[in-house]
């Protein structure tokens, strides 16, 4: 009788510690979950390339051609069925970058030149700039 | 005394996710503010600006005659390549956000020959605040000679606004 509870009174404390171990790791996993997913939100990336190419725009001169690496907007673009060439779009000085139908953000730059971004076809993960003089 | 410590046991556990509430919270609110606000690249854009403007007033380390003609101000925009018009959000196309202004003087002297004053005049009077919601004012200065080796010192002052998509 007395080894009997004893036995009963290991499972419980094993069966407590599987739960709060369990417990433990589902709760790291959706704070994880939830920091990636603030990290690499649309929205944020949406804003961070608009931004990022309406500066490198303003510090460009003419003649210049500049690549830039959008490997992980690509991504969300794709997985929102949204196509890879019409991310980038360069209306006068206003630079709009869309990952999905809905949405997009745009920044203007001040350099009045004449700037065009095109997708690379050949490896699908940057975009590049061609900046000329106004016509 | 087995009791006790089995109580204790439980009291450690309560407080252990305790602390994991507070730490979660506190990282999901961290996160929250740094993504929940824009990124701030007007220090970055007003600087980009003072060095195109420096770049077309003075090139090489010789002032450009053209900028100390009359009615420079007419052609600013032409000759520096420069374009203040914004996107069509928050009514920034009525309102202004760049604001320009080139104090040329005679570096012995300190007279002041030209100021060329471009944009939306209106946010200069921020400049002397402080506050994370009021446009980004840099100022900066530089030496430069003419062909028959005259002296100038040139000031520049870049403000820019566009508040609502960065701070």
């Amino acid at each position: 009788m007395k080894n009997l509870l004893r036995k009963n009174k290991r499972g419980n404390i094993l069966t407590e510690n599987i739960i709060f171990i369990v417990l433990n790791l589902a709760f790291i996993t959706i704070l994880l979950l939830f920091l990636f997913s603030r990290t690499g939100d649309a929205s944020v990336l949406e804003e961070k390339y608009a931004k990022q190419i309406a500066l490198l725009i303003d510090a460009a001169e003419p003649i210049m051609t500049i690549h830039l690496s959008m490997e992980d907007a690509i991504e969300i673009a794709e997985k929102e069925n949204f196509p890879a060439g019409e991310i980038v779009k360069i209306t006068g000085n206003v630079v709009t970058v869309k990952l999905g139908e809905d949405g997009g953000y745009s920044y203007s730059f001040f350099n009045d030149v004449d700037a065009n971004a095109n997708f690379d076809t050949l490896n699908k993960k940057e975009y590049y700039f061609v900046v000329n003089e106004k016509q | 005394m087995q009791k006790n410590k089995k109580g204790a046991e439980k009291i450690i556990s309560v407080y252990w996710f305790a602390i994991l509430f507070i730490v979660a919270g506190a990282m999901v609110y961290m996160v929250s503010s740094f993504y929940g606000k824009p990124y701030d690249v007007r220090e970055i854009e007003a600087g980009l600006l003072t060095d195109k403007i420096a770049g077309c007033v003075s090139e090489a380390g010789y002032i450009q005659s053209v900028v100390l003609s009359q009615g420079f101000d007419n052609s600013f925009f032409d000759f520096c390549n420069l374009n203040f018009e914004t996107e069509d959000a928050y009514g920034w196309k009525e309102q202004g956000q760049y604001y320009t202004e080139i104090s040329i003087y005679n570096f012995n002297s300190e007279q002041v020959l030209s100021v060329i004053k471009e944009g939306n005049e209106n946010l200069k009077e921020f400049c002397e605040l402080g506050g994370g919601n009021l446009p980004v004012c840099l100022k900066r200065s530089l030496y430069t000679i003419a062909k028959d080796n005259s002296q100038y010192k040139i000031d520049i002052l870049s403000v820019i606004r566009k508040t609502e998509k960065n701070a």
